[in-house]
């Protein structure tokens, strides 16, 4: 008691110590804040995973010569359709909206054999119980000459890759 | 105390930084960010934009299922541009994987096209490593407990140093190229091709069994060799077998670096099961065990009688015979020296060793090798030849010109090959058992040899003075100990017993009763005593000596025992001549040879 009686008679070094203490706080609180935010996003990031098994989403489907124009050829393994009119070449989905069974490719467009949903030539639904059109993936013609299909990434429906 | 607490923050803080950094920010995310850029700044079209535009740094996998277990390969992370023709010129990990005519690309309009396409073939199919690694060290297999380094272009830091940088090179690949490519006339796997040469024409397959290509016995199989082992073991074994293992008995071939270096690649491509292979192949060369293989490779020599002695001395030479034996000056320390065979052995003998070694000493650790009859004649020739014997001017020097290599310097039958040959040598020093017997025997036993055994018969060598004066050299250099009178025994000349099944039947319940705790149940002379017993107990299996001993000396070595070894003299266990007899009759029926079966070469 007497020590701390003889500090506290000092006034100027009584809010030398007490500017010192909040720096101090201040301090320690900054170094725990940033440390919880650092694992809290850490946490956040590790959710997502960053490579999963199974075939990668983004794959080579071959020369453009592989489809000549008029083409409309299912990749079953894939489930994709790729269309080619012309020089316009685009790759559709072939996973029904509804509950994922693969459609067939039919006269007017793509026809689901589970539940009868019908699909137009682009996709579009027509009829039966798919509440959503075919999704169109993003396709590039990679450096080596190779057409890329990228099943990360819908395009709106409708837009060719112009050979 | 506030001072301690807020530095102790700042370090976690910093701890935190240092994990998120390593976690989040990835070599591979820098790698592919710069391959984005250079790649936008190249293209040429709105399409070329475009394809790029939306490309963001992510692990790259190509999952290859065609190629025994499912394999899953992430190079193409850091190696983006590797099928991108446009940075061909760049440097590594951002550079064109290269085109070769030689791996079937093609190029067509100016554009190579890629036989093995990487989303079909993946990488480690072909260059090993560790497909999921996402950091060279791990994913190039640096790491000494990863099994497959980078084919031909890594080495661990724990393979030997003298080694490593001869385990770099692009033949190395073709161990992998093999795994497909079986075709032994395919221009891509020459390598190979000359590694399985080198293992035919230096004999290893006498040794060594792989499966559908030979079956040796001796070695350990090599099957899967290139499955198991990394580069640096295989060279190392092949080098100088015994830096690695002190206890191995494979001898030293002294090859070139660039013929170990196509046998380590032969090996590694050694995997157990080729991905070419159906399982209709396997099990075709699995029943020939490979005859037709084999004889495919070891190109049979055209043997012209004018230069039979040249090309059997050529022969003898290029077939790694000195691997083991000693032949002049070169010396493999394994097996005995055959600079002087013509004096010791005839041709009868020599020709149905090199047939079949076993049949001549059933016990010899000599594989059994392919050649052809011509060769094997050949061989035989030249070997008889050898006539040219070493100066032996006293008992002493013809015990280190002949007998030193099995019996060894102090005469105690540990010569430097002695730890090959079954039955060892005999122990020279044990005067128990030099005493016991006769100067008659002793120096039959050197001019006649002893049959079924690798004591040649001296007696085209050494005339009857010769071998006393050897005997006489070995009695006072070894033996020391003064001989003794030797004490008459009762021994039959003849079996009183006639040969009969009833006999035999007595006589194998005695001996199971009796010998078969060191001689063994199979009479082999591996019975569960025979670990501690030296000199090991007799192989009564071997016919050749047992056709060669008269029924006196069985009699006496059952009835008086063999002073010096651990067979005791039966007389004093109860055993008469009735017994003795019996037991003589099971061991004479036991080498009997099939009605009608061959009885090759001599009784030496």
């Amino acid at each position: 008691m007497a020590v701390n009686l003889k500090r506290s008679s000092g006034t100027g070094a009584s809010t030398e110590q007490i500017q010192r203490r909040r720096m101090l706080g201040w301090l320690t609180g900054l170094g725990l804040f940033g440390s919880g935010i650092l694992s809290a996003v850490s946490n956040f990031v590790f959710i997502k995973p960053r490579a999963t098994y199974g075939q990668p989403q983004r794959f080579s489907i071959g020369k453009p010569d592989d489809f000549p124009p008029g083409t409309r050829a299912t990749l079953g393994a894939r489930s994709l359709c790729v269309v080619r009119e012309g020089n316009k070449i685009a790759a559709l989905s072939t996973t029904c909206t509804h509950l994922g069974c693969i459609v067939g490719v039919s006269d007017t467009g793509f026809a689901c054999p589970c539940h009868g949903s019908r699909f137009d030539q682009d996709g579009t639904v027509t009829g039966g119980p798919a509440p959503r059109p075919l999704p169109w993936y993003k396709l590039t013609l990679a450096p080596n000459g190779e057409l890329e299909v990228d099943k990360d990434i819908e395009i709106t429906p409708g837009s060719y890759l112009s050979l | 105390m506030r001072i301690a607490l807020a530095i102790g923050t700042f370090f976690i803080l910093l701890i935190h930084g240092i994990v998120f950094y390593d976690q989040f920010f990835h070599r591979w995310e820098r790698n592919q960010t710069a391959y984005f850029d250079q790649a936008r700044a190249m293209a040429k079209s709105d399409a070329e934009r475009a394809a790029l535009s939306d490309r963001k740094p992510r692990i790259e996998q190509i999952v290859v299922s065609n190629f025994g277990e499912t394999r899953v390969d992430r190079c193409t992370t850091c190696h983006i541009a590797s099928d991108d023709p446009r940075f061909s010129t760049y440097a590594e990990p951002l550079k064109t994987h290269p085109y070769s005519i030689a791996m079937g690309d093609v190029q067509k309009n100016g554009k190579w096209e890629r036989r093995h396409k990487f989303s079909e073939f993946g990488c480690t199919v072909c260059h090993d490593g560790q497909g999921r690694g996402l950091e060279p060290k791990y994913s190039h297999g640096e790491d000494e407990y990863w099994p497959d380094p980078l084919l031909g272009h890594t080495t661990q830091d724990s393979w030997r140093k003298d080694y490593a940088p001869k385990l770099k090179g692009k033949e190395y690949l073709e161990a992998n190229c093999a795994q497909c490519h079986t075709d032994p006339g395919f221009a891509g796997t020459a390598t190979v091709e000359k590694g399985r040469k080198l293992f035919f024409a230096t004999n290893c397959y006498g040794c060594h069994r792989i499966e559908g290509l030979s079956d040796g016995t001796i070695g350990p199989d090599l099957t899967e060799v290139g499955k198991k082992w990394k580069l640096d073991y295989l060279w190392g074994r092949i080098a100088d077998p015994r830096a690695i293992l002190a206890t191995s008995i494979m001898p030293k071939f002294n090859l070139k670096d660039d013929e170990i270096k196509a046998l380590v690649i032969f090996l590694k491509s050694r995997k157990g099961r080729n991905f070419a292979e159906t399982e209709i192949q396997r099990y075709k060369v699995k029943l020939t065990g490979g005859a037709e293989l084999v004889q495919a490779t070891i190109k049979p020599v055209e043997i012209k009688p004018a230069e039979m002695l040249k090309q059997g001395e050529k022969l003898i030479l290029d077939r790694a015979c000195t691997a083991c034996h000693k032949l002049g000056a070169r010396d493999g320390g394994i097996a005995p020296d055959l600079s002087f065979e013509g004096s010791i052995k005839d041709e009868q003998w020599i020709s149905a060793h090199f047939k079949n070694p076993k049949s001549t000493m059933p016990d010899s650790i000599m594989p059994t090798f392919r050649f052809t009859d011509d060769e094997f004649k050949a061989m035989t020739a030249y070997l008889v030849s050898l006539k040219t014997a070493p100066a032996l001017t006293n008992g002493e020097a013809t015990y280190k010109a002949l007998c030193l290599r099995c019996h060894g310097d102090k005469g105690d039958g540990n010569g430097p090959i002695a730890i090959h040959l079954d039955p060892f040598p005999r122990d020279l020093t044990k005067a128990g058992f030099m005493n016991s017997k006769s100067d008659t025997r002793l120096v039959n036993s050197i001019r006649n040899g002893v049959a079924g055994t690798s004591m040649p018969a001296w007696g085209k060598m050494l005339d009857e003075e010769q071998a006393k004066g050897v005997l006489a050299y070995i009695q006072t250099a070894f033996t020391k100990e003064p001989r003794r009178e030797l004490k008459a025994r009762q021994i039959p000349e003849k079996n009183p017993i006639a040969m009969s099944a009833e006999s035999v039947a007595r006589g194998e319940a005695q001996f199971v009763n009796r010998c078969a705790g060191c001689h063994g149940k199979k009479a082999d002379g591996k019975g569960p005593n025979s670990l501690d017993i030296q000199p090991k107990p007799r192989n009564l299996r071997n016919a050749r000596f047992v056709d060669s001993v008269d029924d006196r000396r069985l009699f006496e070595a059952i009835l008086y025992g063999v002073q010096g070894t651990a067979m005791p003299s039966w007389i004093d266990y109860g055993l008469n001549n009735n017994d003795v007899g019996d037991l003589v009759n099971f061991i004479r029926a036991i080498n009997q040879k099939p009605k009608g079966g061959q009885n090759a070469g001599t009784n030496q």
